[in-house]
């Protein structure tokens, strides 16, 4: 807004020229000074010549209903954008889609030195509307203004049902236009083509507090509903880059695995098998195995263990203690392996290899106490124990790689869903529904 | 923004990955103990792990 243009909102107000309707004799006001070409009586509905000093009655309507009432009534003032404005003029128009009608509010904004712009309102979506100040170039399902390229979204027969204030151009009630909407969000080209006129107006969506707090209207704006065809998608972020920057962290995180894949030391510091013989093992089942040294920072401590069952098991209640501190890690692990045949084919189950890693194990001297608990099927069964130090544990790169990704797919699931929804209202929805053929029938 | 958190996050996840695989962490529940008597190793059956004396699987289809 420039400096000088002076301030609607506030006193002294500019003079507005009072005159009568012809027909009814009801005062008209005229706000615009001149700007208007037709006026339309809010009293008996008539639509009268503006520019006609007696006001010739141009058109006469009916409304069938007294539901329509503007959301910002008319002479309402308000800052809009740093400009102020003053509402002139309101009309309700509509159009059918497959046999539904689509009805949205169209007000006209005047301010007696930036001229005329338009707010739309349909289901609670606002747009800030003005003429485009140069012709747009159509490009088939495209249009380009200014050098932005906006998307065909629809194109409709859009008529005036209902009309009240001044407008400025020779508006009636049941005039139709040929609408098409272009978007590129939060902007909206539109072309109206009556006869042979077309006008390009270019908008931008609006929040209902917008307006609400722009002309200080009482209460709270009508609730949005639905996605409406140029409002912003509540994802701003560039999806495209949240994947290619998920993909460099993935990258990133690879080489974090083989880096520290080649440094783990992988140091077997234990490998012992075991003979268990139940004729032997009357009493006390659990053994101990010899000292071993684990050496430099806290490190994972991996203990394979593997056993020759078939259809049997045999667990293993191990303990690894630190002989001279008297920590331990106490843990049971299973080793169990069934296979068959049936009507199936043949089936299998477990494995006679098991793997448990022991986290951040510091130095020290330790053992091994196990305790064997065998299948009472089995008479005897030699098991294997390996111990390595500094194993990788590669689930953390799992869990990692996830942490990563769940964000990304998160936000572009949001983004496509909201997308998904704005164009299924669109003359492109995103996926073609073919009638049943029952309906040609 | 959302990206620039996401650039954060995602930092913050490979700085903790790389700590824990420095530091030896694992994904397996590993039950710690303090104070194990020195005796066990001469007399082991003076220790019971807490595992021992489950109901094992006697599995198969």
């Amino acid at each position: 807004m420039s400096a000088s243009t002076p301030p609607l909102s506030g006193p002294p107000k500019p003079q507005a020229k009072a005159l009568n309707c012809p027909k009814c004799g009801a005062a008209i006001v005229l706000r615009s000074f001149g700007q208007a070409e037709t006026v339309v009586c809010a009293s008996c509905h008539c639509i009268l010549d503006a520019k006609d000093p007696n006001l010739a009655i141009l058109q006469q309507f009916e409304i069938k209903t007294s539901d329509i009432k503007p959301l910002i009534p008319l002479g309402t003032r308000g800052k809009l954008r740093g400009t102020d404005y003053e509402v002139i003029g309101f009309q309700r128009r509509s159009t059918q889609v497959d046999g539904i009608t689509y009805r949205w509010h169209e007000y006209v904004l005047f301010n007696p030195y930036k001229g005329i712009r338009y707010l739309s309102e349909y289901n609670g979506h606002w747009n800030d509307i003005s003429i485009c100040k140069m012709l747009p170039m159509s490009e088939g399902a495209s249009a380009n203004y200014l050098g932005e390229i906006y998307k065909h979204f629809q194109t409709c027969d859009a008529s005036t049902d209902f009309v009240l204030g001044e407008f400025p151009w020779q508006v009636r009630v049941g005039k139709h236009a040929g609408v098409a909407d272009f978007v590129n969000p939060p902007r909206i080209l539109s072309s109206e083509k009556m006869a042979n006129e077309v006008t390009w107006s270019i908008g931008e969506y609006m929040y209902g507090r917008e307006i609400w707090e722009a002309f200080k209207l009482p209460g709270a704006p009508p609730e949005a509903m639905g996605v409406y065809e140029n409002q912003p998608s509540p994802v701003t972020t560039n999806v495209t880059g949240m994947w290619v920057a998920f993909a460099a962290f993935a990258m990133l995180l690879l080489a974090l695995m083989a880096g520290f894949d080649m440094r783990a030391k992988k140091e077997p510091v234990l490998h012992e098998t075991f003979h268990w013989e139940r004729a032997k093992v009357a009493g006390e089942t659990s053994l101990v195995t010899d000292v071993f040294e684990l050496k430099g920072r806290p490190s994972t401590v991996e203990v394979k263990t593997w056993a020759p069952v078939s259809n049997e098991w045999i667990y293993l209640n191990y303990a690894l203690i630190n002989q001279d501190t008297g920590q331990a890690w106490d843990f049971g692990r299973e080793v169990s392996y069934y296979s068959g045949y049936d009507s199936d084919g043949s089936w299998s189950e477990g494995s006679r290899n098991d793997s448990v890693v022991i986290p951040s194990v510091p130095s020290g001297h330790y053992y091994f106490r196990i305790e064997p608990e065998v299948d009472p099927a089995v008479p005897a069964i030699a098991y294997s124990v390996a111990v390595t130090r500094d194993v990788p544990v590669f689930g953390i790169y799992g869990i990692a790689f996830l942490a990563l990704l769940v964000p990304v797919v998160i936000i572009s699931f949001r983004a496509y869903t909201f997308e998904r929804s704005r164009w299924s209202e669109s003359d492109h929805p995103p996926m073609q529904f073919s009638s049943s053929s029952g309906d040609d029938e | 923004m959302f990206r620039k958190l996401y650039l954060l996050y995602g930092a913050l996840v490979l700085s903790t990955a790389a700590f824990g695989q420095y530091r030896g962490w694992s994904l397996d529940t590993i039950n710690q103990l303090k104070n194990v008597p020195k005796s066990v190793r001469d007399n082991p059956g003076s220790y019971r792990s807490v595992y021992s004396g489950y109901h094992h699987y006697t599995g198969g289809k």
